[in-house]
């Protein structure tokens, strides 16, 4: 009668990006063990943003890759984390992890309020609705501030506050980068877990068009709310990270260029693989510090990303991770 | 009273930039299919060099007309060099292409002109009126004038002459115009154009009367994309009203004090309650793009 | 049982369905008429993509008006598209899996059911390809299977014939013959080549101008004046 397959598990074709994944993977265990001792202090910090904002770029990356949409708001998103995060942790002696996890939760849920208007709408819309959020997160994170132990709800002292604690783990410099790096890493395997199960199926379908995705039975509204809410949710995650290693957040970090800039160097970076969300970190925290040793203004950064985003769009957009790895099967090939 | 008189004015006359900026983007989306993110930019771009030259000693007019040049320049070239060639992309793509001309002219605005205080000053300034009790200068009113007329002006462009009927054949279908025959490089260098100029219109008039400062400028870009977007990136009445309420009601909420601090994100909540009417019937089913 | 009654669309000013009623019991059933006439859009409004102004469609003692698209598909009304929407990035396996996902089920009993549809549209061979990969017909297969993976019960084919070779059509008539007494479903089936409809259609409908203008039993159908009419000009039925 019929045949069976032999496996059971989901089965993926060997395609070319499993190497790419592994070798992304590879170079995070790299960052663990050997970076950090050969890193001088300012680096060090300079490292672990980068990290962090991997995390950021990766949540970004989720919404482009699987379902075409722009996201302009998740640096807004990690600062709704971190301030989350930092009122836990000031109004209580609870361990680190449990802010983690709140300015996740409550970044995803924002994530997804933020997504709801514009769930039925073309792409367009969502891209300008989260636009418009990340300029409405600063006017409010400006009056609001971020907690640093003051009174109220708010829990800001403008006289000056003390910092967040560390987690347990990360209490050193080098410690706290580590912690990072292994988040990072987890928040990727979830990204990845949901790829290969229903939700990324799910995903490819809608990507493929809502029709195509509603005929085989999938809730179109579920699982794209889902996905505002994965990305929040790792965006809130991030935050809390930032906050804990730098001790404390400034309003004035979270302007809306900053979201935006975070988008373009996204797509620059490669959208497509960790490896580009890798990159993208690198970019986004190392380069302008890297310009910034030089002495070159930093406004320069803008305009060096605005045109690579250009680039981007127009000639490359698997993005530099794309074009390593297109490098890497050639060199492959000809072996 | 008078203070409601003093807010409302000023809100009418900012609202009519913000209104004359999304008129400007929609008649740009509705003739090249581009929401052009970087407007705002542009427009800071113009008002940044008016103010140079204006430093520099120039004659003031000319220094506005370079200015809004430039602005019209920026744009078309644009539209002529690089848009063309993300034609077949979707509009999400397109518009962040704009984002990148943003991060450009932003990095390059700041790093010619620092963040510094710095007053545009129009000889507008200077003469004022006394409507019902309240001074009201005339840059305040030319700016709501020049809204009006500029968006009168561009209706009945794209509705009665043969080049606006073209330019809206275009934005349906940019491939099928072609090849019936329509010229459409001239029409989009038209469409570049005319943006461009009301962009640097718009940014000269808001560095006066708000601030001259490249970051500002440029995000000044959200009030009118929610006023387009309320107008659905279609109507140009509905936008034009759209921006004079963002405007009015931005500009009361400074009136109470609990609201103050959060009235620049009027337009978010404008916009955010605009979408949700837009999709109420909204099936997203057999749209032949997506 | 499949039951329409006094079915409506418009489409702005223009009425493409005009008042749709008839009762379709026959297991396989043809779909025939020109171009423009509302084929597709019946189909659109039976799947739940297009909604009716007036009329209801009930199935099996179930009213389906009342369901969305996604939920009519888990109910088990499926349709395919005459432009295949095949995931290119997933295997033939993961697509056929997304519409199982909906479904209830017991892992196991999945694993049969697409087992089972693979082998019944040749594709246990491409199962790991990618959509990326497969050719024109394998594209077609990959359609098909999604529409009977789970237990399909009312099966919409939306010009399934379109642009096969000789080969690829025999192979197609055996697919859709097989839906019946394999899956237990109903098919109703578009399609242009009334040879396909001829040798496979119990029952065929006619439309024109979106009003029913005949169903029945295929051969008497074909044969009507009316429908000949309809077709006047039309080289297909030659």
């Amino acid at each position: 009668m019929t045949h069976t397959l032999q496996n059971s598990a989901v089965t993926h074709p060997a395609d070319p990006r499993q190497a790419l994944k592994w070798l992304a993977f590879g170079a995070l265990a790299l960052l663990l063990v050997l970076v950090p001792e050969g890193l001088s202090a300012y680096w060090l910090r300079v490292a672990t943003t980068a990290a962090i904002y991997t995390l950021a770029a990766a949540s970004l990356s989720l919404l482009y890759a699987r379902l075409g949409l722009v996201s302009l708001a998740q640096v807004a998103l990690v600062g709704v984390g971190g301030w989350v995060s930092l009122r836990v942790a000031h109004s209580g002696h609870w361990p680190f992890e449990l802010s983690l996890l709140a300015g996740g939760i409550v970044a995803g849920l924002a994530g997804m309020l933020v997504g709801l208007p514009a769930l039925r709408l073309r792409g367009l819309y969502l891209a300008l609705i989260t636009l418009m959020a990340a300029a409405g997160f600063n006017v409010l994170i400006t009056a609001v501030q971020f907690p640093n132990g003051g009174e109220g709800l708010r829990g800001f002292n403008p006289a000056g506050g003390t910092l967040m604690v560390r987690p347990w783990l990360g209490q050193s410099d080098i410690g706290m980068f580590r912690y990072c790096v292994i988040v990072a890493g987890m928040g990727f395997l979830l990204i990845e877990w949901h790829r290969r199960s229903r939700p990324g199926r799910a995903w490819a379908l809608i990507r493929k068009g809502e029709a195509c995705a509603m005929a085989a039975g999938i809730n179109v509204s579920l699982y794209k709310s889902w996905a505002f809410c994965l990305a929040g949710f790792l965006a809130g995650i991030a935050g809390a990270l930032l906050a804990a290693s730098l001790g404390t957040l400034d309003a004035r970090s979270f302007p809306a260029s900053e979201s935006i800039m975070l988008a373009a160097l996204s797509i620059v970076g490669g959208a497509y693989s960790f490896l580009g969300a890798i990159i993208t970190g690198v970019l986004y925290r190392v380069f302008p510090a890297f310009l910034d040793n030089l002495g070159m203004a930093g406004d320069l950064s803008y305009v060096i990303f605005g045109i690579a985003l250009l680039h981007t769009l127009i000639i490359a957009p698997q993005g530099i991770a794309g074009q390593l790895l297109t490098q890497w099967q050639h060199w492959r090939a000809r072996r | 009273m008078n203070s409601y008189l003093i807010f409302l004015l000023a809100g009418l006359a900012i609202g009519s930039i913000y209104a004359l900026s999304g008129v400007g983007l929609v008649m740009l989306y509705r003739a090249t299919g581009v929401l052009n993110l970087a407007y705002g930019a542009i427009g800071a771009a113009a008002a940044l060099i008016s103010w140079q030259l204006d430093q520099w000693g120039g004659f003031t007019p000319l220094c506005w007309l370079a200015g809004i040049a430039v602005a019209g320049l920026i744009s078309l070239g644009y539209g002529l060099l690089i848009s063309p060639r993300l034609e077949h992309r979707e509009p999400v793509i397109k518009a962040m292409a704009t984002l990148g001309v943003l991060l450009i002219l932003l990095g390059l605005l700041y790093s010619l002109w620092p963040a510094n205080p710095r007053r545009l000053n129009l000889p507008s300034d200077a003469i004022a009126f006394n409507m019902m009790g309240v001074r009201l200068t005339l840059t305040r009113l030319l700016a709501f004038i020049t809204t009006l007329l500029l968006t009168a002006a561009i209706t009945l462009f794209l509705a009665r002459t043969r080049i606006g009927l073209l330019m809206r054949a275009l934005a349906s279908h940019r491939q099928l115009s072609a090849i019936v025959g329509i010229r459409v490089i001239r029409i989009e260098v038209l469409a570049w154009s005319i943006s461009g100029v009301m962009a640097g219109i718009s940014g000269i008039l808001l560095g006066a009367l708000v601030r001259l400062d490249a970051g500002a400028l440029t995000f000044l870009v959200i009030p009118a994309l929610a006023a387009a977007i309320i107008g659905g990136l279609q109507s140009l009445a509905l936008t034009l009203a759209a921006g004079l309420l963002i405007g009015v009601v931005e500009s009361l909420c400074t009136l109470l004090p609990t609201l103050s601090s959060y009235r620049s994100a009027t337009p978010f909540i404008l916009a955010v309650l605009a979408i949700f009417w837009l999709q109420r019937n909204n099936r997203l089913l057999f749209a032949s793009h997506q | 049982m499949i039951e329409l009654d006094n079915l409506s669309v418009w489409f702005g000013g223009v009425q493409a369905l005009k008042s749709i009623s008839v009762t379709i019991d026959a297991p396989l059933v043809g779909i025939i008429g020109p171009n423009g006439a509302g084929k597709t859009t019946l189909l659109n409004v039976l799947s739940g993509f297009v909604t009716p102004r007036t009329g209801t469609l009930r199935a099996f003692g179930s009213d389906l008006g009342v369901l969305a698209p996604h939920l009519r598909a888990r109910w088990g009304l499926r349709r395919s598209f005459q432009r295949e929407l095949v995931v290119e990035d997933l295997s033939v396996l993961d697509n056929i899996r997304a519409m199982l996902d909906a479904l209830p089920g017991s892992r196991t009993e999945k694993r049969r059911q697409l087992d089972d549809v693979l082998d019944f549209t040749g594709l246990i061979d491409q199962a790991n390809t990618l959509g990326a990969r497969l050719n024109g017909f394998e594209r077609r297969r990959v359609e098909l299977a999604k529409t009977l993976a789970g237990q399909p019960r009312i099966v919409l084919l939306d010009e399934p014939g379109g642009g096969l070779s000789g080969d690829e059509m025999a192979e197609l008539q055996r697919i859709v013959l097989g839906i019946g007494p394999r899956f237990s479903a109903t098919t109703l089936m578009i399609d242009h080549d009334v040879e396909l409809i001829a040798s496979t259609c119990v029952n065929t409908l006619v439309l024109d101008f979106g009003t029913l203008i005949a169903y029945g039993p295929t051969a008497q159908v074909l044969q009507a004046p009316r429908v000949k009419a309809a077709y006047l000009g039309d080289e297909e039925l030659q």
